[in-house]
């Protein structure tokens, strides 16, 4: 190959790479927009259905006739929207459900990593955390109305019960789970126990702590709107049984689907935070939401 | 002083290491007995064995990571009880923290020594470049190949002047050229210091280009101890390889 034929083949090599390149982007960017109009379809066709279901007062094995229509729903969803209470009952429900979410997240970090690295502290604790495990956090609600002086104290309690035991339960693996390199790596170069539990356990474990705190954050709700429904004075849970109680149908599923909405949006936020501080993590291209 | 200052005066002392009859094991199984060696300040210790012949356990040993169940470990004339600073390990699965860059990797015992932040990042930074990384700095360790994060772990176990560096296959892992460009930076970065240096390997080649001595381990402890200068370095691999 002469000399102005080879760099006319590198330059060729060199716009092939980056036409390449190009195409490459363009066909995520395509896999992108596909993906959101898949998420969106679903969701409309969804509205579609119960549409048609509600309009032609489908009678098939479950029954149609009284449930609302999108459109009821949505007239009164606007309407609702307008009015002081929804939005005081919203803040209501978040605050309950972060103030129980957040004592649960830090009880259980410290509770999970206490028991994974301290054989005595899980002697103690172990055993009374595994007999009270398994009772639904919503069965509790008869003791918390005796416990505490105030529904709100004891919706709160509910909430940070249902939360605390995955995010300990999952801390509580992913301490075990840690390799020991890292472990004995920082310890080779002089650091003691409180050197590793900040520079391993913590940020080690995190990928499964957001696990737990992911999956706490969906029973938090459970548990909290149906704490509501039973004690509370406020709150979408409350709203949505009493809407309920007084027969008006449109209010119950305005409820629900702000109930829906609200844990969908603290889940992202939970899921967003998690993906923020576990990037270093390997992910593949084509991996997660 | 500065932490440069501090690596060439630390390494002016190397440790020595003594194992005098001891016997090492995990639960049931006892992986050495009776080991008996003795490392001097500031050589270069090369370990050679067959797979699972105990190199890395005896490197633990001298770490502090696995305590003897007979005999005793000294580390100058004291008894090793447990990790520390001055016993640096480099291993061969990286034992680098992965949620931190390069530079904070090798920042992390300047870090636990709570050095200014000022100086860990001019020692960070005169180790990174040293170990041939600078443009990596800012990396995370899932970004390099298996070479630059070997050369990542040089530079933190290095970072913080201690007077032994222990180090478990560390190169076991990688292709011929890039083993050959470690072994090279190595000896470059070994040149600086009189740090004392205990090698594991199963190469006998890389173990006669590294070593001062070479201890040929075997079922039954370390079978012999080999002076590698100044003999006839065919006659010595032979040698090595009929011990093993």
């Amino acid at each position: 190959m002469t000399g102005g034929s080879a760099v006319r083949h590198r330059r060729s090599q060199g716009r092939s790479v980056s036409g390449g390149l190009a195409v490459r982007h363009r066909r995520v960017e395509g896999r992108s927009v596909l993906r959101w109009v898949t998420r969106v379809g679903c969701l409309v066709a969804a509205a579609g259905l119960w549409q048609v279901l509600t309009a032609t007062d489908a009678h098939l094995w479950l029954r149609f006739d009284r449930l609302p229509g999108p459109g009821e729903v949505a007239a009164r969803f606007a309407t609702q929207l307008t009015t002081r209470l929804y939005y005081l009952d919203l803040l209501q429900s978040l605050i309950r459900i972060l103030t129980g979410f957040a004592l649960a997240a830090v009880a259980g970090i410290t509770v999970g990593v206490l028991i994974a690295r301290s054989r005595s502290a899980g002697d103690v604790l172990l055993p009374l955390l595994e007999a009270v495990r398994p009772i639904p956090a919503i069965a509790l609600v008869p003791i918390a109305i005796l416990l505490f002086p105030t529904d709100e104290q004891g919706i709160v309690f509910i909430t940070f019960t249902a939360a605390f035991f995955p995010v300990m339960v999952s801390t509580r693996h992913a301490v075990r789970a840690l390799p020991t390199l890292w472990e004995d790596a920082v310890r080779t170069l002089g650091g003691s126990r409180r050197h590793v539990l900040w520079n391993v356990v913590l940020p080690g474990t995190l990928p499964g702590v957001f696990g737990g705190l992911s999956v706490g954050m969906g029973v938090a709700w459970i548990c909290v709107i149906s704490a509501e429904m039973i004690s509370g004075e406020f709150g979408v849970g409350y709203r949505t049984w009493h809407a309920y109680t007084i027969v008006d149908y449109p209010g119950v599923i305005v409820g629900m689907v702000t109930i829906g909405a609200l844990g969908w949006l603290t889940s992202s936020v939970v899921e967003l935070v998690g993906r923020r501080v576990t990037r270093w993590l390997p992910r593949g291209e084509g991996s997660g939401a | 002083m500065t932490l440069t200052g501090q690596r060439v005066e630390a390494g002016r002392t190397g440790l020595s290491f003594r194992l005098d009859g001891a016997g090492f094991g995990y639960g049931n199984t006892t992986v050495l007995r009776d080991v008996a060696l003795d490392v001097a300040p500031g050589e270069v210790m090369v370990v050679v064995g067959a797979s699972g012949s105990g190199k890395s356990t005896l490197l633990r040993a001298l770490a502090g990571l696995l305590a003897a169940r007979e005999g005793r470990v000294l580390a100058g004339e004291e008894p090793v009880t447990g990790p520390g600073a001055e016993r640096a390990m480099v291993f061969q699965d990286d034992g680098l923290l992965p949620w931190r860059t390069v530079r904070r990797n090798v920042e992390l015992p300047l870090a636990i020594r709570k050095v200014s932040r000022r100086e860990r990042a001019l020692a960070a930074t005169e180790w990174i470049e040293r170990v041939g990384l600078t443009e990596a700095a800012e990396r995370l360790p899932r970004e390099l190949s298996g070479g630059m994060r070997q050369r990542v772990q040089l530079a933190r176990a290095l970072v913080g002047a201690p007077r032994a560096v222990l180090m478990d296959e560390p190169f076991g892992a990688l292709d011929a050229q890039t083993r050959a460009d470690m072994q090279r930076l190595l000896l470059d970065v070994l040149r600086d210091t009189s740090a004392t240096v205990v090698f594991v390997t199963h190469d006998v080649d890389e173990a006669l280009l590294l070593a001062d001595r070479v201890a040929v381990l075997g079922r039954t402890g370390v079978k012999t101890v080999l002076e590698t200068r100044g003999g006839p370095r065919e006659a010595l691999r032979e040698r090595i390889l009929k011990e093993l």
